[in-house]
């Protein structure tokens, strides 16, 4: 797998990875797997899982892909580390000349810079690596732009040149990693996942601190080609602190890190000076070892890119689980909705069964009908009261289903709470509210059931026109058959003589069918109407499968 | 400075009022619009924040009488009230954001995605610095339900009632070992505030928020219980920094290791100036062989009544230095914060430790240590800049004779710079002023955090201004409880009936033969005669009812904080349960009486006249078959006359009688309708408005506690 000594051009031989154009496909299409999974309901691990795939997605793009298409591309080493830890004049003391500014006031290096050989130089200021910065070839003036942002909001990327580097190097000199600007973070992050040869730079008063062990346990977990440096070890207490380093990374299984100790002097501090040659000479002679010497290059390059490639096996997973959990936590939103809606439908059912509709109002009306009141008013009532039946079934479930959300954390996504929408959707009322839709169906329901009932009464066969039955009188017995249960016998009963035992069951049938419909299609209605945000959401369960597929075709092309 | 001994008993005062006699008050409450409280909070850090102390008004405008007229007082509100709360509503946001960012801090994935892991679960608050000594329950707080009356509470704003017997009883106690910190009228009413405000929310808000407000109590109270001679302050740093370096440099003594070995202070020291501070570093749970005296000399006399602990460092790989870090700052009464030139900088010492702690900064110093590492006026420079990260963190800077934090540049090792410290830290000793402004700061920063669960959200909800039920809504409540019962039908019904039984009884008898002929012949009869069905269970719709009581719920719940808007719609909910039966019953009860309705006064009239006309057909027919017969003479005239009156008689006395009828009838449906409405808003008002009142009353009494809290002397 492995090919000998190609020769590339300038003066090193170089071995590199024979890399079958089969796994590049398959990494980008795990790259575009990656790129699609979405987390956007707020569950606990989704913030997690959101930097994860970023990170993932980072390391894809400015590392591994180009690493694999261009194997004989320059050794990219990044120094990284806490904040005051001395990079800038690490970086500008390798190189010999001031290519980064150093300094007192913390953070000090905003705007990353990358330093390389004048003829390494092409394969940096295309987009081949880190290509979400925007590359900048002069030295920033003082009172510009000075937070690494430029001026349309992009984030820059100096790339500085210098032939005191042999070519075949570049050294990154990164943010800090624990910066109080919190862009910086992401940035440092990004930045040390594009690396072949990580450079963790750290002090004498930090070796212990928390943050920079995090990312040491985070390089071992990706294998990657690491390096320590010591920086600014007062030397009166050099061997002791060197000793101390070393026992905590043996103790965290780093033992084998190539460790560098850099003693501290006056120009540590910053101010511009450059530390002397000889103190910052064995990590220069190890990485242009790594540089020159084919196998300790094949080596460097090949353990940070199958460290990567490993790391996958974990971390793919981790996303399909993240995966998973989104549309289990949608399952779970829409699952409520579902209950909470059926179950209504059900009490809605029961309650017209039992004849619940023919109450309040309308019951008074039905008792004063034939006397004292007239088919119209009765079929108003009737209407009046079918649409406060409903319109208390959607609200009883709406109820419901914000007591089912009140425990999701999922359902705190912006748009899927009830109480907000209610708020917002007051400013212009009626339009919009589910009493003015429910209102407009028991309205289109009421016409079609007159309809009906104009039908049976045109159809009846009577030579006596005059003693045909007036179309109102029958919808509104009809209606109050329908809807009254059991207390409505005496509607049904009339209906019969009006217009015939047969017409009149016929008619009941046609209109139970009808009443069924519309309920449905209201409480149907509703229920979509919840779940559009939801769905709106787009959380399905293919991309975790899809995950797994990719990283599957990934292993076997390896 | 007040200083008062006898103050144990101080639950005593408060005034136990009966619950149920405010609920009798409901109804004249709700007329108080209460915004005017909220509103105070808001005046009250606006006037904090500009320097003004103009807020004695407090909580006595929003007095429970509520003799202000319910429309004046709501306008003042909403004509006040929008523009700071708008204001203010944008600095909530803005803490949202920045406690939003701190929690999100910690989670830049690949570097730092362990911190989280390590740290306490609310880590970006600043009850992640207490948090280690969370699971405290409240122990201390009175009964709940029991509500301070005012005329008290004006006894703790006025000082001067502590200063006479409180300087007596000090000063014979002032050899006593375990003299009080010394309270002012103001933070001992906060603090009292806080107690009901527990006690009364224990019921509706969830034990994890109240633990944390209830901590704030408790510490309060044990800090009060130890020596107020004595400053508790704190060393602390990350590892490195020199903290140990300092503490021996103020000590004059080698008592602290210090060496280059990383992290170096595994376990916190404590070092008293004075006698007699064993119970407060007991509290820190310093254990004797932990416990140093400095070295006696001129400098000791300095400092005296300090007790200073040098802390592990908060940043390094070792978790269980930073839980010690932790549990120490939440007991101590000011901290030293010790950074270096290299770390001044880190994120985990501003976004975790001093952007929470901003509150504090009265009890806070923020030290640059090892500015001799520094050349030139790099010092000054890195001091400048420490500042406006100081500032960005929103800690106040005790400059020019404001208070807050002191910044000092200094380095222990060659002692530039520590005797200012000395001198600052001994003038900050012996003001004996620490242990209260702490106090003050954890009840601000308890009374920030409560804000969500009771003061309202800057909504569209509580833009419409009143909280509670308006009375659109009780109307609103009432007529659709009508509704369920049919009032409107009913009347309606009875007023029809009415009409056609008065009809019935004055209509002419040849109309009415007609009329039945014509019923008779049409093949439907609409005037068969309906028998009356038996009455009906549940004749009220259900389903109206359910949804009014919801309506009333969401109307009443508006504007609410969470908790409190669930618990009205729970009480809402209990008084629903057997409300439609109770509304069956009552429409039964309420309906009128079957049987004839009453009859106005001139009816016999009418019926009188109408048999007159009848009889005079009568007669005037018997006269003209008389003059037919021959029994009477022939005289065509009068019979026809008395006939035609007779016949056109009738149908007029029908139709005048008609028109009399109206009036009575309407006044017969409107009192059918009023009975049922009325019977069904009183039914309605007992069992669900009554409870959502209370629910609400109860809310507006937490919430003037929260206001006491909040307001800062």
């Amino acid at each position: 797998m492995l090919q000998k000594a190609i020769k590339i051009g300038h003066s090193s031989h170089v071995v590199t990875l024979d890399v079958r154009p089969q796994l590049l496909d398959a990494l980008s299409a795990l790259r575009e797997r990656v790129a699609a999974a979405r987390f956007p309901l707020p569950l606990p691990g989704a913030p997690r899982a959101r930097t994860n795939r970023d990170e993932l997605l980072a390391q894809l793009d400015d590392y591994l892909v180009p690493r694999l298409r261009a194997p004989e591309a320059p050794l990219l080493a990044v120094v990284g580390g806490s904040t005051g830890a001395g990079k800038s004049t690490l970086v500008n003391s390798l190189v010999g000349q001031q290519v980064s500014e150093a300094g007192v006031l913390r953070p000090t290096t905003r705007t990353p810079v990358l330093v390389c050989h004048p003829e390494d130089q092409h394969w940096f200021s295309g987009m081949r690596v880190l290509p979400q910065l925007t590359r900048v070839w002069v030295r920033r003036r003082e009172g510009e732009g000075a937070d690494g942002v430029g001026p349309d909001g992009e984030r820059l990327l100096r790339v500085e040149t210098a032939d005191t580097l042999p070519r075949g190097l570049a050294l990154l000199d990164a943010p800090d990693i624990d910066s109080l600007v919190a862009d910086n973070r992401v940035l440092a992050a990004e930045l040390i996942c594009a690396a072949d040869v990580w450079v963790m730079v750290t002090t004498a008063s930090r070796y212990a601190d928390a943050v920079p062990w995090h990312l040491l346990r985070t390089a071992k977990e990706h294998d990657a080609t690491l390096v320590t440096v010591l920086d600014r070890v007062p030397h009166q207490v050099v061997g002791e602190v060197s000793r101390q380093y070393g026992a905590l990374l043996t103790k965290a299984g780093l033992g084998d890190v190539p460790r560098f100790t850099v003693p501290e002097l006056p120009e540590s501090a910053g101010g511009g000076g450059l530390l002397p040659a000889t103190a910052v000479e064995p990590l220069r002679v190890w990485l242009e070892h790594r540089v020159q010497e084919p196998s300790s290059r094949k080596q460097a390059i090949e353990r940070t890119a199958y460290g990567v490639l490993a790391s996958l096996n974990a971390r793919m997973p981790e996303l399909a689980a993240a995966v998973a959990a989104q549309y289990a936590a949608a399952l779970r939103l829409t699952s409520a909705v579902d209950d909470a809606y059926e179950c209504e439908h059900a009490r809605v059912r029961e309650r017209l069964q039992a004849g619940a509709a023919l109450a309040g109002d309308a019951l008074k009306r039905w008792r004063a009908y034939p006397l004292d009141c007239g088919p119209g008013e009765l079929l108003d009532a009737i209407a009046e009261s079918l649409e406060a039946l409903l319109l208390c079934a959607v609200t009883a479930a709406d109820e419901r289903i914000d007591n089912a959300w009140r425990r999701e954390p999922a359902a705190q996504a912006p748009g899927l709470l009830h109480h907000g929408r209610r708020a917002e959707t007051a400013l212009y009322e009626d339009d919009d509210s589910p009493e003015h839709r429910i209102g407009v169906a028991v309205r289109r329901w009421r016409r079609e059931l007159e309809e009906h009932a104009e039908d049976e009464v045109r159809a009846l066969d009577r030579a006596d026109k005059s003693a045909l039955p007036d179309a109102e009188v029958v919808a509104a017995l009809l209606a109050t058959a329908l809807l009254g249960g059991r207390r409505a016998r005496t509607a049904g009963e009339t209906l019969a003589e009006r217009i015939g035992a047969h017409g009149a069951l016929r008619l009941r049938d046609r209109g139970g069918r009808l009443l069924t419909d519309y309920l449905d299609k209201v409480l149907g209605a509703e229920r979509e109407r919840r779940l559009a945000p939801l769905d709106a959401l787009d959380v399905n369960p293919e991309p975790q499968a899809e995950l797994i597929a990719a990283l599957s075709v990934l292993q076997k092309e390896r | 400075m007040t200083a008062v001994t006898a103050v144990t008993g101080h639950t005593d005062q408060t005034g136990h009022i009966d619950p149920t006699d405010d609920v009798d008050n409901v109804d004249d409450l709700d007329d108080v619009d209460d915004v005017d409280d909220l509103d105070d909070v808001d005046d009250l850090k606006s006037s904090e924040r500009s320097g003004g102390s103009g807020s004695s008004e407090g909580v006595d405008r929003s007095d429970l009488s509520g003799s202000s007229s319910h429309s004046s007082s709501s306008n003042s509100c909403s004509s006040s009230g929008h523009a700071e709360r708008d204001s203010h509503a944008g600095e909530g946001d803005e803490d949202g954001d920045r406690a939003d960012d701190a929690e999100r801090a910690w989670d830049d994935g690949l570097i730092a995605r362990r911190v989280v892991v390590g740290a306490s679960p609310a880590d970006g608050d600043f009850a992640a610095v207490r948090g280690a000594v969370a699971g405290v329950v409240v122990s201390g707080s009175s009964s709940p339900g029991a509500s301070q009356s005012y005329g008290e509470s004006a006894a703790y704003d006025t000082p001067s009632s502590y200063e006479g017997d409180a300087s007596a009883s000090y000063e014979g106690d002032a050899s006593a070992q375990n003299t009080t910190v010394a309270y002012e009228g103001g933070l001992r009413g906060r603090l009292d505030a806080l107690r009901e405000l527990i006690g009364l929310s224990r019921t509706r808000l969830d034990s994890k928020t109240l633990a944390e407000a209830g901590q704030v109590l408790d510490e309060a109270a044990a800090r009060r219980r130890l020596s107020d001679r004595h400053t508790v302050v704190a060393l602390a740093g990350a590892t490195g920094s020199g903290k140990s370096t300092l503490f021996n440099a103020l000590a004059g003594v080698m008592i602290s290791e210090t060496g280059v070995r990383r992290p170096t202070t595994a376990a916190p020291i404590g070092c008293s100036w004075t006698d007699g501070a064993a119970g407060l570093l007991d509290r820190l749970g310093i254990p004797g062989r932990l416990r140093r005296r400095p070295l006696q000399g001129p400098d000791t006399q300095v400092l005296q009544g300090l007790v200073l602990v040098d802390l592990p460092d908060h940043d390094s790989a070792a978790a269980d230095h930073r839980e010690h870090v932790d549990r120490i700052l939440g007991l101590v009464d000011a901290v030293i914060w010790v950074v270096d030139p290299e770390k001044y900088a880190d994120a985990m010492l501003h976004e975790r430790y001093l952007r929470p702690m901003a509150g504090h900064a009265e009890v806070m110093f923020v030290v640059l240590n090892q500015v001799d590492r520094l050349p030139g006026d790099a010092a000054d420079q890195v001091l400048d800049d420490l500042r406006r990260l100081l500032d960005e963190d929103g800690i106040a800077l005790g400059e020019h004779g404001e208070p807050g934090a002191t910044v000092l540049a200094l380095s222990a090792l060659t002692g530039e710079g520590v005797d200012e410290l000395r001198e600052v830290l001994g003038q900050f000793t012996r003001e004996r002023g620490a242990a209260v402004r702490r106090i003050e700061a954890d009840l601000d920063a308890a009374a920030a955090r409560l804000r969500p669960v009771y003061a309202c959200g800057a909504g569209a909800a509580s833009a419409r201004g009143a909280i509670g039920l308006s009375e659109e809504a009780r109307e609103e409540f009432s007529d659709r409880l009508a509704e369920a019962v049919g009032a409107a039908a009913a009347g309606q019904a009875a007023e029809r009936a009415w009409r056609r039984h008065a009809g019935k009884a004055c209509s002419a008898p040849w109309l009415r033969l007609w009329r039945w002929y014509e019923a008779q012949r049409s093949p439907y009869t609409t005037g068969r005669h309906v028998l009356r069905p038996p009455a009906d269970e549940e004749s009220t719709a259900r389903a109206r009812v359910e949804h009014a009581v919801r309506t009333v719920a969401d109307e009443a719940a508006t504007g609410l904080p969470a908790p409190w808007g669930q618990a009205v719609r729970e009480s809402a909910a209990r008084g629903a349960q057997g409300l439609p039966e109770a509304l069956d019953e009552l429409a039964l009860r309420a309906a009128l009486p079957d049987g004839r309705p009453p009859r106005p006064g001139w009816w016999p009239v009418a019926v009188l006249a109408q048999a007159a006309m009848t009889l005079l057909q009568v007669v005037g027919g018997l006269w003209l078959v008389g003059q037919i017969v021959g029994i009477a003479e022939p005289n065509l005239g009068v019979p026809v006359l008395l006939m035609a009156m007779g016949i056109v008689g009738g149908p007029c006395v029908e139709w005048a009688s008609g028109l009399a009828t109206r009036g009575p009838a309407r006044r017969h449906g409107y009192e059918a309708e009023r009975r049922l409405r009325e019977a069904a808003a009183g039914c309605g008002r007992a069992r669900v408005l009554d409870p959502v009142a209370a629910e609400l009353l109860r809310y507006r009494e937490v919430r003037e506690q929260y206001v006491r809290v909040a307001r800062r002397a």
